[in-house]
């Protein structure tokens, strides 16, 4: 990808600070075109142990000592090297450099060897963004501080629920408008089902809200759905949009095979929703949940945000270059599921060139990139196991996976690779020694060791084989797995060794981590300076810098204590969205220049700041929300909003909408007497005509996705979504018409009015089933004619084909 | 900035609105098929493409074997000079001189091969690109990059680009149909979810299997013209207490849609109501009929068809394989031209073939050659571009393109200026920024265009 990119062109301004020009201009330009090659912090193994790509690693020098003495450039060995005087010693290798070059390195020597690369970061918020500076930036409406503004006051006579309603109603009467009156107990009652469990209420159920006297009727019915299990399999879902939930990979070949433990990282989600995880550490667990001390393992669960991400095909026999592409892209899938999804910043904007509308530098994009690409997946085990054991774990299978794939593709394949024998016959060597390695754990650990088997024992014995080792793409349809591991990530700086011109090697090591060149135009071929991983630099309050490890935790305190009012106003406006159909910025994922203002700011600012102040509790901010008149209120169409406000941006009444793809089939299911209420466990088909489970427990893959799902809007797991564009097209209604899931629901409904006798009775008994209402005389007489030439089954199809069933007023 | 009240709000609402039509006028019958009206808002070009026939080659034919010929092969057999040090997917060995003898055809004298008589009976139609180049050696990628001008799987199709720019012209079937293929070739990324390819499944004949749910196994037609009358009475009712609504008035039409769609599609994707002629002039099989059906979705209105013939992958025995595979393509692709021409369709239909990739000049285990990125053959005939011509060329062993070389950015960018479209303003707001099929590259070839 990087090729394509190759023509955006951007040029760093020079350094300005006199003291560095001579660097910039004379030593700089030689140090990476003549020695970044093999003396790069970005290298596995930079060639004598000695990187010159930064400031520390050209002072510290290498295994034969320091390269140079600043001011002393007779001492200086690097300056001998370049003199060619020491035939042991004669640096490039390629060349001796013009007299002229060499020249200017005595001077800068001589000079004190003035390097300003000790402070990119500072170098880079220096740099002039095409878009909005840095300093400019923290301005930004999104990054402010958060107060809790006091509601404004209001002409409206009635008295306001909550000061949600003060916000919406002193906007409105600006405009001249004004609220809706509330909806009908009908309406509403259906209105709650839907939002916090996820389907429509049934006829008993709507009647005992429509018959209970008490005036905390509403609220308790609020309260009773918010501890109901299926509040949790509703508002997960709606985060695993966010989160790009899926449980396989775009292809499914070698290196990117489908993730067996991906739904255990669904129920998790669902788990920890309804117990009202505070939202803050709901994050920090899916982001590091193995760096927080005192995690249960339980927990680690959490880590398929990152662990059951999506990855690309890695075929080892492509060049450095070609891999370098996919594993960026992989890193730059991270970044942008984090920054969009969790802090509505479009950071992946910045790969090429600084942002060019907000105030995102190229090197906040890298300083991101060296925390995931020293983040690597790994199955981890979901029993005690000691910490350095299971780090070893980790890295076995990563080592071993990579060798047995590597075997495989040049004994299997009809390759002509040059040497191919003697790579083959190496790399099992180092199997077999790593087998010995891992055998020293059967006693303790057995399920590790047999989790690793596969990568030694021969394919004609290994049954439970994995096929990922297998070259080609043998997709299973079901790869779930019980057994008690899960999808996550550990932390391992991930290396590319081209030393192999037939091979490209990734190196993991374990327990470190690494920092990232910036890449220029998003090339690897032309890397500039490292950029120590750091906190984007317009979000931190004091220094950027993460210290610990790959800075994964780190990452994820600080969009919590740097970041928390864009944390909390973008999650707010998540679910502000969810609850009302729009939400207060129009572009949840992007609250950056680009993207909408917010239409109520002050009320944003108002709901985030008391949402922190309530621990960050979800279900502190459904209750906040739903009981507002706001929420409250009719969706039907006036004359006067429709005039003055077409699109509601105002909020003069509840937005109408049909239902998503899950509510709908579980309200289908529901009604119709089919649904399996139970919870939890691997994903099933969805296709298949015996999978009557909440959808939430239908398998989503990323390469082929449910031609359901696709035609209702779901989304595309590949990236996270901010929210689902609903569509009307004909190809739902061939769903609503001719399915065989449809057909099952009416058979059903059909059945079981068998216990009335006489049509009207069983018409009766259908429509509040299916409508949850009884039906209008007119109703009733034009489903009587219908029952004269058709039966009761094709009238129940019809019932539930209908726009009142869809539709969520 | 962008005031809360701007267009791409109205067109845009993520929530609560129905993707592609704009919140703001309601209602009436007209305004409910805008939603089927194209979103280029850019100026117009002159052209008369209307619609796009993609005949996907998957797995990479062989250029130096079809449509590129380089004697030099013959002469350096077995050798390897410097020229053709290139990295592919694998190791390759010497060179290896294509089986196959090449001869000029047609007025214009275009060198074609003995594998495709039948194009080479239209070639005057066809302008070959012998000088296209991408950039990966693996097949996914690749794949992707044809499709979507990117490596990475989360980008919309070409297809969906083309019918997000153009709308449909046939409210009944859809705008874009893939037939064979799936992933990249039919995804529609973050364009509105009806701008993706349907797929069907055409190795079978009967329309009935090709579509899921197309027709109800369990009620007739006339039953289910009543369930749908009784349906939308309570509909109108509905509607009628509930006032003007957008997604129920949409929804009414929709139904109608798709209960015409059950004819339509049973009509459209049966080339079986084709005469024995016609048939007989494409030849038999999965790709003959996908070319036909192709034929008939294009004069229906669809806008993009993607005919997908895989199994050009060859390692290894790429003489047999290509005896064998090689008439049944060549028949039905020339009948495709042949029979769009006399219909008047061939210049409001851009045919486009070709592969992911090419293949190596160099063998693979001596009887096949390896995935060639840096140089490749596509074709293209109708839609204004101009037939008769060979345009660019490889270098002498056909590896790399060397001359007037064309990037598959450069090919989608004349393809959507054939179309009418330029494709630096065929653009859609995502993720903070406006995003182009062609990304920020892409040159409109103007040699290869009328």
């Amino acid at each position: 990808v990087f090729l394509f990119l190759s023509l955006t062109l951007f040029t760093a301004p020079p350094d300005q600070a006199p003291d560095f020009a001579f660097f910039e201009s004379k030593i700089r330009p030689v140090l990476v075109g003549k020695c970044y090659k093999c003396h790069s912090s970005n290298l596995p193994a930079p060639k004598g142990d000695f990187a010159l790509d930064t400031k520390d690693g050209l002072l510290k020098g290498g295994a034969t000592g320091v390269a140079i003495v600043p001011g002393k450039p007779g001492e200086s060995r690097l300056l001998m090297a370049l003199r060619y005087a020491d035939t042991d010693l004669q640096m490039p290798p390629s060349g001796k450099l013009p007299d002229t070059v060499i020249a200017d390195f005595e001077q800068w020597l001589a000079a004190g060897a003035p390097d300003p690369r000790t402070a990119p970061l500072a170098s880079a918020v220096a740099t002039a963004p095409q878009g909005m500076s840095v300093e400019e930036g923290r301005k930004w409406w999104a990054f402010q501080p958060l107060e809790v503004v006091a509601p404004p006051p209001t002409r409206d006579s009635r008295p306001a629920k909550n000061v949600i309603d003060a916000f919406i109603v002193s906007k409105l009467e600006q405009q001249g408008l004004s609220p809706s009156p509330e909806a009908d107990p009908r309406t509403l009652v259906r209105r709650v089902y839907v939002d916090l469990v996820g389907f429509k209420p049934n006829y008993e159920e709507i009647e005992a809200f429509l018959a209970d006297p008490s005036p905390l009727a509403y609220e308790n019915l609020v309260d009773r759905l918010l501890a109901s299990p299926h509040y949790g399999e509703r508002w997960g879902r709606h985060w695993m949009d966010v989160a790009r939930f899926g449980e396989d990979n775009p292809t499914g070949e070698a290196t990117n095979p489908a993730y067996p433990f991906a739904w255990r990282y669904r129920d998790w989600i669902i788990e920890a929703v309804n117990q009202d995880v505070p939202y803050d550490r709901f994050v920090k667990l899916q982001l590091a949940a193995d760096l927080i001390p005192g995690t249960p393992r339980a927990d680690l669960r959490a880590l398929g945000y990152l662990g059951a991400a999506p990855v690309y095909h890695k075929d080892l026999r492509l060049s450095e270059q070609v891999i370098g592409g996919f594993l960026t892209d992989d890193w730059d899938e991270r970044i942008d599921a984090t920054t969009r999804g969790l802090l509505a910043i479009t950071v992946a904007c910045a790969r090429c060139h600084d942002h060019k509308f907000d105030p995102i530098p190229t090197a906040d994009y890298y300083g991101l990139m060296g925390v995931f690409a020293s983040t690597m997946r790994a199955e981890r085990p979901l029993f005690d196991v000691e910490p350095e054991v299971e780090t070893r774990f980790a890295w076995l299978q990563n080592r071993l996976f990579d060798l047995a794939y590597s075997v495989n593709l040049l004994t299997n394949e009809a390759s002509t690779v040059v040497d191919s024998a003697s790579r083959v016959a190496r790399w099992k060597a180092e199997i077999e020694t790593l087998k010995q390695e891992a055998l020293g754990l059967q006693e303790k650990y057995p399920q590790l060791v047999a989790k690793l088997e596969r990568y030694w024992s021969p394919p004609g014995q290994r049954r439970q084989a994995d096929d990922a080792v297998n070259n080609g793409s043998r997709r299973r349809r079901n790869s779930a797995s019980t057994e008690p591991f899960t999808n996550a990530v550990f932390e391992a700086a991930q290396y590319l060794d081209g030393s192999d011109p037939q091979f490209t090697f990734i190196h993991y090591k374990a327990g470190e981590a690494r920092d990232m060149p910036l890449l220029k135009t998003g090339n690897l071929a032309t890397p500039g300076e490292i950029v120590p991983r750091h906190f984007p630099t317009v979000l931190a309050q004091s220094d950027p810098s993460f210290k610990q490890g790959s800075g994964r935790l780190e990452l994820a305190e600080r969009i919590f204590s740097d970041a928390a009012p864009l944390a909390a106003r973008v999650i707010v406006n998540r679910v502000w969205g969810w609850h009302m159909g729009r939400p207060l910025v129009g572009t949840p994922s992007d609250f950056g220049v680009q993207g909408e203002m917010p239409t109520h700011l002050e009320l944003l600012d108002n709901l985030a700041a008391r949402f922190i102040q309530h621990g960050w509790s979800l279900k502190w901010l459904h209750r906040e929300i739903m009981m507002s008149a706001t929420y409250g209120q009719a969706s039907q169409p006036r004359e006067d909003g429709v005039r003055l406000d077409v699109a509601n941006l105002l909020v003069w009444r509840m937005n109408p909408r049909r239902l998503d793809i899950e509510t709908y089939r579980d309200t289908l299911l529901r009604l119709s007497g089919r649904m399996n209420e139970r919870m939890f466990g691997p994903s099933e088909d969805l296709q298949s005509p015996r999978n009557v489970r909440r959808t939430v427990y239908s398998r989503v893959s990323r390469g082929r996705q449910n031609s359901l799902l696709k035609n209702y809007d779901f989304p595309d797991a590949m990236q996270s979504a901010g929210g689902r564009d609903l569509t009307v097209t004909p190809l739902q209604q061939l769903f609503v018409m001719n399915s065989e899931f449809m057909h099952e629901a009416a058979a059903e409904l059909a059945a079981a009015t068998s216990s009335e006798a006489e049509s009207d009775a069983r018409l009766q008994f259908l429509f509040r089933r299916v409508l949850g209402r009884e039906p209008t005389r007119r109703e009733l007489e034009l489903a009587l004619d219908f029952l004269q030439g058709g039966s009761l089954e094709q009238y129940a199809q019809v019932l539930l084909s209908t726009n009142e069933e869809i539709f969520w007023p | 900035m962008t005031h809360p009240t701007s267009r791409r709000n109205m067109l845009r609402s993520l929530f609560g609105g129905i993707g592609g039509l704009g919140l703001a006028s309601v209602l009436s019958r007209e305004e409910a098929q805008a939603s089927t009206v194209g979103h280029y808002t850019g100026p117009r070009m002159l052209s008369k493409a209307r619609h796009v026939i993609n005949l996907v080659l998957s797995g990479g034919p062989s250029q130096v074997d079809l449509l590129d010929p380089k004697p030099a092969l013959a002469r350096h057999e077995g050798q390897r000079p410097g020229s053709v040090e290139l990295r592919t997917e694998r190791q390759t060995g010497g060179l290896l001189p294509t089986p196959f003898q090449f001869r000029p055809r047609g007025e214009s004298g275009i060198e074609v091969s003995e594998m495709l008589p039948q194009l080479a009976s239209v070639i005057d139609d066809i302008c070959v690109i012998r000088s296209m180049y991408s950039f990966n050696p693996t097949h996914t990628p690749a794949v992707s990059l044809w499709h979507t001008g990117t490596v990475l799987l989360n980008r919309p199709s070409i297809g969906s680009w083309v019918s997000y720019g153009l709308g449909s012209e046939n409210d009944d079937l859809p705008s874009f149909v893939a037939l064979g293929g799936g992933g990249s070739a039919t995804r529609s990324g973050f364009l509105p979810a009806q701008h993706q390819g349907t797929p069907f499944n055409h190795s079978e004949l009967d329309p009935v299997n090709m579509i899921p749910d197309l027709q109800n196994k369990w009620t007739d037609q006339l039953a289910q013209r009543r369930q749908l009358d009784a349906q939308q009475a309570l509909n109108r009712e509905y509607s009628q207490t509930f006032g003007a609504d957008e997604y129920l008035e949409g929804r009414i039409q929709s139904m109608e849609s798709a209960y015409r769609m059950q004819f339509a599609a049973l009509d459209a994707f049966d080339v079986r109501k084709e005469s024995a002629a016609i048939r007989e002039e494409y030849g038999s099989g999965t790709f003959a009929n996908g070319c036909l059906l192709a034929r008939r979705l294009v004069e229906r209105g669809v806008r993009y068809v993607h005919v997908g013939f895989s199994g050009w992958d060859d390692h290894k025995d790429l003489e047999k394989n290509y005896r064998k595979n090689c008439p049944a393509m060549d028949q039905a692709a020339a009948a495709l031209i042949r029979d769009l021409k006399r219909r008047g369709l061939l210049d409001e239909t851009i045919v486009v073939w070709g592969g992911e990739f090419g293949r190596t000049p160099v063998s693979e285990s001596g009887t096949g050659r390896d995935h060639n990125p840096y140089g490749y053959t596509m074709w293209v005939a109708g839609g204004g571009f101009r037939g008769g011509l060979a345009y660019g060329a490889t270098d002498e062993f056909g590896f790399k393109a060397i001359e007037n070389r064309v990037s598959i950015h450069d090919l989608h960018a004349t393809m959507l200026y054939a179309l009418g479209m330029d494709h630096t303003r065929l653009t859609y707001r995502y993720a903070g920024r406006d995003f182009r099929l062609t990304d920020v590259l892409g040159e409109v070839v103007n040699d290869i265009i009328q």
